[in-house]
């Protein structure tokens, strides 16, 4: 909120208190101070000036030279403009003198002349008509008569200090300057002056009647007002509306928006002569109801919006804005004005629907309290007397539904000095709160607090214990630790454990984290050429997504790392392994009825010249080692986006839970990649929250080993992997068997290949003799014989 | 005799001083000092001596012998040296050049500084949670004090799946989880992704991390807040730092505050990472409201708690400097690998 000083200065004295003093202060109590504008910003060395001579310049015919009084000197001034005379006071910008707009006036000869200023228009002092009469002119600003060499700021009324305050939801009492300056009286200690709520009334023939259908309206007043008569506000109103950002329009209209700056109530102004009987009905709208707004638009509402209506028509859309025929206009002569109160859930509802929103919906959907209906309502007849915009009349009505009754909160001075850890005494927590208007009652440790109406958070003793520390000082809470508190084992749990190991073997493999968005384009699932029967797809929505690009929650990691390979190509990056531990969201069904499955998931990307199938697959083979997982089932890759001759999918308990390989070229492609990547994917959650079982030591060999080498021809399509774990299995002494060359080509039967392989034979217990080793090789030789036909070399 | 050994042994001595092969020192030492060689010869030749004489020649032949030996092994000595040298010599590389290091991968500077609080958190009792990231209204809003028409939906922008199903806007969600299962004493810490509808800039994000942490038993105070808090900026912002409470509004925390840490790049005389305030904030706090306490089912008579919620891509960006939230999700290579 916008709190101009002066205003503020009117309920409650900060004088000797600068501006960045008082945001200092406001600071501790909970206000947080976000700019401090000065208004007259940017002028300097601008003074009004008396013209005491023109004539003519000698070598210009459109220029005149001008001598003019600024106080303390008389200065000759050169200039174009046309719309002067002598004796006309005009702003003068003196040698030195800067304007809002940056521009710097240094005295400077004009066709030989010496100019020593500049007079200015209005619009070169960044004001208007709504400022000063005759500042929209297209020439020089012409001041009423003032003593020349005045300050233009304090002419134009642009000495202000503005505090633009931010206030927190819990404390909507506090959007007006009205409820600032309640706190900061209680804060500097000081009195806080009443609200002038003065006039005189008199009769009227036609009384109001008010009846409220529906409870998000729980307090409806509403007052006539005759003899109206609109016209400009005075300027000090209409400074101060300008002070706030408030564009002033009429009188009446004026009122009520310094209302409801001030005191922080909406209020509603309706030309009487539209009003059917004077008789207002609270109700909700019927279903297709229609309404002509202020802003000349039609609105269509629903029975879920409130109106303010007659017997015969909506009136006022509640709280948000009125209808078009029955507003103020300069032929108005009766108001009726309204001061209501309406639930801010209704109005921002309704304001949503509609698309529709004014400063009252704004201050509705704050929260407006039960008292200031009355408040608002007796400050604006105030006015109304005071600037004589029309005669106040007792012709008034009210109706309420629900009227809260101010809460009490019995509690002690201990139990707040326990909740905040430091020692208050019961007669410095009632100082404190009775200077925020709470009716206090202290009987020994104890107390008891009645809370305004206008304090709605208040609740229980905590809340009380908030407005005591926040006057008492944040600085008097100091460090302890927890001395009454049992002692805990933290920690993390397995799954985090896990996951902490699995990404340190990731970087081990030479990998970078990545971190990406839980959301993605709908688009990647055809990116991905996933087919329509996908179960990827089933993809849980965002019903109010930022943009398409993120309106999906992924089902799968490897759009979003492809993307990032993707940006890392663009940005010349190359070889480079990336992955991600991320959760992907499973839907049992959409739309969602229950919470769905996140699967923890692994995603790696490697690429470079050195990447292949088999350095992405060695990757996983370790991974799956360290985790003491053993895939049941190994086949060529199902998914869309992979080679389907260059990627696997490994399955446990006939679930494929891990997929990798080569990126399919038409995926790589539609990701707009040129290079070979090779990605894995790994769903983690069928492991991660497991213990990893302890590594049961075998053994080191105490006899010598022996090495074999064996190469045997097969036909092309047995795969090598295969006959490395039959040879690995087929005699006990063989304890290891790795393949060392694939050959095909001269000597080797078309349609086969020769498969080199070298394996490790060894006895726990005793050194091998020639024979055994002989008997060990031979099993080795006859085992691929029999599962494969193969043909030692 | 005599004269012969020792004019073959000078001028085998100036030979061997030439010599500048291991191989010629080699030649020279077959045809000097081997079987046929020229010293040897002149041993054969002692037989023709008479019988008296012959111990003396023998003695001087054999001195003679034993001096060109170790001539020759002082030679090959020196002229292994001098080989070895020259190898050295010739050796020598250009070591001002460099060569890509060897990869070595690592962690995003998030999940980094993840772990940094998480183990700081973890040695002072806390247990490390987790909890849903599509969460019900329930625990996301309702449980913590924000019921439907609570300004507080207005101050979160939040991306909804259904009319009741969300993407949690705060971890403070897991809070309410944890309580529904332990009672207290509860020390439980719980970071992790949190969403609300805000376009990415240098300053937002959709997506960010928060570290939401719990403290509930009897007789836990502001000042055990404050305690507890103050250890975590002196550990994360260095030892000089302080930290300030200001009164602030969270609906599930009362009395609530915004944690500001002394800066620490000026020290508090104010700064452009400080915007000249001096302080940096740092994270929300307060004590745990009771009506939350209430929803969990656990007394708020008998206990009370506090609770605070890390901004933890904020905390990493200032630790590490980062400057634009943008940098963090983009995963330039190039970024990835300064954290490691």
């Amino acid at each position: 909120m916008k709190l101009p000083i002066s205003w503020l200065n009117e309920y409650v004295s900060t004088d000797g208190i600068t501006p960045k003093e008082l945001a200092d202060k406001l600071l501790n109590i909970g206000f947080e101070v976000e700019e401090i504008i000065y208004m007259g910003d940017g002028i300097e060395k601008v003074v009004a000036g008396k013209i005491l001579e023109i004539t003519k310049h000698p070598d210009a015919d459109k220029l005149s030279v001008c001598k003019v009084d600024v106080g303390e000197e008389k200065v000759t001034i050169v200039t174009g403009a046309k719309n002067i005379a002598i004796g006309n006071t005009v702003p003068v910008a003196l040698d030195g003198a800067t304007l809002p707009n940056g521009v710097r006036i240094t005295a400077a000869p004009l066709r030989g002349i010496m100019s020593y200023g500049m007079m200015c228009s209005g619009a070169e002092l960044g004001v208007d008509n709504n400022v000063i009469e005759g500042a929209d002119v297209n020439g020089i600003l012409i001041l009423p008569e003032i003593t020349p060499g005045s300050d233009i700021k304090d002419v134009l009324r642009l000495n202000e200090t503005v505090l633009d305050i931010s206030v927190t939801a819990n404390r909507p009492d506090c959007q007006c300057v009205y409820g600032m300056a309640r706190e900061i009286a209680a804060m500097l200690g000081k009195k806080l002056k009443p609200l002038h709520l003065n006039y005189k009334s008199i009769s009227f023939e036609q009384t109001p009647t008010v009846e409220i259908k529906d409870d998000a309206c729980s307090r409806y007043t509403c007052n006539v007002i005759s003899d109206v008569k609109i016209r400009k506000s005075p300027d000090w109103l209409r400074d101060r509306l300008r002070y706030v950002g408030i564009r002033s329009i009429n009188n009446v209209v004026d009122i009520t928006n310094y209302v409801l700056m001030e005191v922080g109530q909406p209020l509603h102004a309706f030309d009487t002569s539209f009003v059917s009987q004077l008789g207002i009905i609270v109700r909700k709208a019927s279903n297709g109801e229609q309404i002509t707004a202020l802003d000349e638009r039609t609105y269509t509402l629903n029975d879920s919006m409130l109106v303010i209506a007659d017997n015969e028509k909506p009136l006022a859309i509640a709280g948000v804005m009125g209808g078009e025929y029955s507003g103020i206009t300069d032929t108005t002569k009766t108001v009726l004005l309204e001061s209501a109160r309406f639930s801010k859930g209704n109005v921002r509802a309704t304001s949503r629907a509609l698309g529709l929103r004014s400063d009252s919906s704004a201050r509705y959907e704050k929260g407006v309290d039960y008292a200031s209906v009355d408040v608002g309502r007796e400050r604006a007849l105030a006015l109304f007397h005071q600037l004589k915009a029309g005669k106040v009349t007792t012709s008034f009505a009210a109706a309420n539904r629900a009227k809260p009754q101010p809460k009490t909160v019995r509690t002690s001075a201990k139990k707040i000095s326990e909740l905040l850890g430091i020692d208050v005494k019961p007669n410095v927590i009632a100082k404190i709160l009775k200077g925020l208007e709470f009716k206090v009652e202290i009987d020994g440790d104890s107390i008891t607090a009645q809370a305004p109406l206008f304090r709605e958070d208040i609740e229980n003793y905590t809340d009380l214990a908030e407005e005591v520390i926040r006057f008492y000082g944040y600085d008097n809470i100091k460090s302890t630790f927890m001395s009454t508190a049992k002692t805990t084992a933290g920690g993390t749990d397995v799954r985090q454990k896990n996951i902490d190991f699995l990404k340190t073997l990731a970087c081990n493999f030479g990998a970078y984290e990545i971190s990406t968005y839980s959301f993605i384009s709908k688009k990647a699932a055809s990116q991905l050429i996933l087919p329509q029967n996908s179960e990827l797809r089933n993809q849980i929505e965002i019903l109010n997504p930022l943009s398409d690009e993120y309106c999906v929650m992924r089902t799968q990691l490897a759009s979003s790392m492809l993307n990032v390979v993707a940006h890392n190509f663009s940005k010349k990056n190359k070889e480079f392994r990336l992955f991600e531990v991320g959760k992907t969201y499973i839907a049992r069904e959409l739309p969602l009825k229950e919470l769905p499955d996140e699967r923890d998931t692994l995603i790696m990307a490697f690429t470079g010249e050195h990447e292949s199938f088999y350095t992405v697959k060695s990757a996983v083979s370790e991974i799956l080692r360290r985790f003491a997982i053993h895939p049941e089932q190994a086949e060529y890759g199902k998914k869309s986006y992979y080679h389907p001759g260059i990627s696997c999918d490994y399955y446990i308990n006939g679930e494929n839970f891990c997929s990798f390989g080569k990126l399919h070229p038409s995926v790589a492609k539609n990701f707009g990649i040129a290079d070979d990547v090779y990605i894995c994917e790994m769903d983690l959650s069928g492991f991660i929250s497991a213990e990893i079982p302890n590594v049961k030591f075998a053994p080191l060999p105490k006899y010598q080993t022996v090495e074999r080498d064996l190469a045997v021809i097969v036909r092309e399509e047995v795969p090598a992997g295969d006959i490395i774990k039959t040879a690995r299995h087929a005699d006990p002494l063989c304890i290891h068997a790795e393949l060392f060359d694939i050959y095909r080509g001269e000597q080797i039967e078309a349609g086969h290949k020769s498969v080199a392989l070298s394996f490790i034979l060894s006895s726990p217990d005793k050194t091998l003799t020639d024979e055994e080793i002989t008997t060990a090789f031979n099993n080795v030789l006859s085992s691929l014989e029999r599962e494969y036909g193969a043909k030692l070399r | 005799m005599e004269e012969s050994v020792k004019k073959l042994t000078a001028e085998t001595e100036a030979k061997i001083s030439e010599c500048v092969e291991k191989a010629d020192l080699n030649a020279i030492r077959v045809r000097v000092l081997g079987k046929n060689g020229e010293l040897t010869a002149l041993l054969k030749s002692m037989k023709d001596l008479p019988p008296e004489k012959r111990p003396e020649a023998g003695k001087i032949v054999n001195a003679a012998r034993e001096k060109l030996e170790q001539a020759i092994a002082a030679r090959q000595a020196e002229l292994e040296r001098l080989e070895l040298a020259k190898r050295l010599r010739e050796e020598k590389i250009d070591i001002s050049i460099d060569i890509r290091p060897p990869a070595s991968g690592g962690l995003h500077p998030l999940t980094i500084m993840r772990s940094r609080i998480t183990e700081f958190f973890s040695s002072l009792g806390f247990v490390i949670a987790d909890s849903p990231e599509i969460e019900t209204d329930y625990y996301n809003f309702e449980a913590l004090n924000i019921p439907a028409d609570h300004p507080a939906r207005e101050m979160q922008d939040t991306f909804f799946i259904t009319e009741n199903i969300l993407l949690r806007s705060q971890t403070s969600a897991g809070q309410v989880r944890m309580m529904e299962k332990v009672k207290p004493p509860i020390k439980m810490l719980s970071p992790g992704r949190v969403f609300r509808a805000d376009e990415a800039d240098a300053t937002h994000s959709p997506v960010f991390h928060q570290v939401e942490g719990l403290v509930v038993d009897k007789g836990i105070t502001m000042c055990d807040l404050k305690g507890i808090l103050d250890l975590f900026a002196k550990k994360f912002f260095g030892e000089n730092t302080k930290t300030r409470f200001r009164p602030s509004y969270f609906p599930f925390t009362e009395p609530s505050v915004e944690v500001d840490a002394s800066c620490s790049q000026c020290g508090g005389k104010g700064c452009r990472v400080c915007k000249g305030t001096g302080w940096i904030e740092i994270l929300g706090a307060g004590m745990v409201n009771r009506n939350v306490l209430k929803t969990c089912g656990i007394n708020p008579d008998e206990y009370t708690g506090f609770a605070f919620g890390v901004g933890l891509d904020r905390i990493t960006n200032i630790i590490f400097g980062i400057n634009s939230m943008r940098t963090v999700f983009e995963n330039d290579v190039r970024f990835l690998k300064q954290f490691n």
